[in-house]
């Protein structure tokens, strides 16, 4: 329980009342824990219902709503805190030369502690939400782990 | 003033720079904080965007504070500023924000518990002399007097309060969190610190004080 607490200012659930004569009198280790079902087929897992951290972007244990765009990519960088980089891949068609050529985009996502043994080269579903910093409009929602040989940047892998 | 609020002028995802090619717009405009110190009040009213209002307070001195698991809540004074997350510069100044750290006046809220469960917290004395001026009431006033007594034996079955509060009512200062905006709202409204939060905070500010 006090590894959750990590920054200076007390972490906690902003719905959760820690204040309330039932909590405080109970003392229970356990401590009372929100956390929701994202909606659209999507399981909640266990370890948002069952950890400990505190995290306000988090879709399951935090103040987002999943609503828009549905995707699916690999997961390219960890290296961020609390985000993963995951690149899409698609073909773009050229008439003059009846042909494809490949394509790319890095998106940004926010990825809950709830996934931590996220890694690069997982293939990911991602669900839009409303804009958590600069770049981050998605929030993990669905972790695949996948093995890969060599860069994730280098496989072409279409959804 | 200058200060804005646009996405113009940082640098795109990539790292590539935005092309400046417009003006600051007035809907994009950021006005100077508030810094509210402690002292006599003294709130500014702004017009905003479409009209509204909003109540920049530059001094504030009492706030609402909520005693959560009572269910008390009472306009008390706001003595000075103890802790402050963002930045040390804040409390050294007394500055109150969202979520500082203050230490409030406990005597409204001492009234509040008494008249509500007929415990006096922090003195033992008072409570015979209460009793004693009770008795020389008329009659209806006994039998309010009665009545009150009975409610408060029952309630006291359930009497619980926090430890780390109750010491501090022995004080006279109980540590609030500040939950409003004052250079939004014009007040420093809060919430009385218990269990968990209270331990942490008090934590903190132990550490701060033997640096």
């Amino acid at each position: 329980m006090a590894d959750v607490q990590t920054e200076r200012a007390f972490q906690k659930q902003e719905i959760v009342s820690l204040r309330t004569k039932k909590f405080l009198t109970k003392k229970t280790s356990t401590g009372v824990r929100y956390w929701k079902n994202v909606g659209l087929g999507f399981k909640t897992p266990k370890s948002a219902s069952e950890g400990a951290y505190i995290d306000k972007k988090c879709p399951f244990t935090g103040n987002v709503s999943i609503r828009g765009r549905i995707l699916r990519g690999m997961v390219v960088s960890t290296k961020m805190k609390n985000t993963v980089v995951i690149r899409r891949n698609y073909l773009h068609y050229i008439p003059k030369y009846s042909r494809f050529e490949k394509r790319h985009t890095n998106i940004s996502a926010h990825c809950s502690p709830a996934f931590d043994t996220i890694k690069e080269g997982d293939i990911v579903t991602i669900g839009q939400c409303r804009p958590l910093s600069k770049t981050v409009r998605f929030n993990v929602l669905k972790v695949q782990p996948n093995q890969i040989f060599g860069a994730a940047r280098k496989q072409f892998v279409l959804f | 003033m200058g200060i804005s609020r646009d996405s113009r002028h940082k640098r795109r995802k990539t790292g590539g720079r935005m092309p400046i090619h417009q003006k600051k717009r007035a809907f994009e405009k950021a006005r100077q904080p508030a810094m509210t110190k402690i002292g006599h009040k003294r709130v500014h009213v702004v017009r905003c965007r479409g009209g509204n209002m909003k109540y920049r307070a530059l001094r504030l001195d009492v706030g609402n504070f909520v005693w959560t698991s009572e269910n008390l809540a009472s306009k008390s004074r706001v003595l000075w500023v103890v802790y402050n997350a963002t930045n040390n510069e804040l409390v050294r100044t007394n500055t109150l924000t969202k979520n500082t750290i203050v230490e409030i006046d406990a005597t409204p809220f001492k009234a509040l518990y008494s008249k509500k469960y007929g415990v006096d917290l922090g003195k033992v004395k008072k409570d015979k002399e209460e009793t004693e001026q009770k008795k020389e009431q008329s009659e209806k006033a006994k039998k309010v007097w009665e009545d009150k007594k009975k409610k408060w034996e029952e309630l006291s079955k359930n009497l619980y309060i926090d430890p780390l509060v109750k010491e501090e009512f022995k004080v006279g200062r109980l540590l609030a969190c500040i939950s409003s905006r004052p250079g939004q709202s014009g007040r420093a409204d809060g919430y009385v610190l218990e269990g968990p939060e209270l331990e942490f905070y008090k934590k903190k500010i132990e550490k701060k004080s033997k640096q």
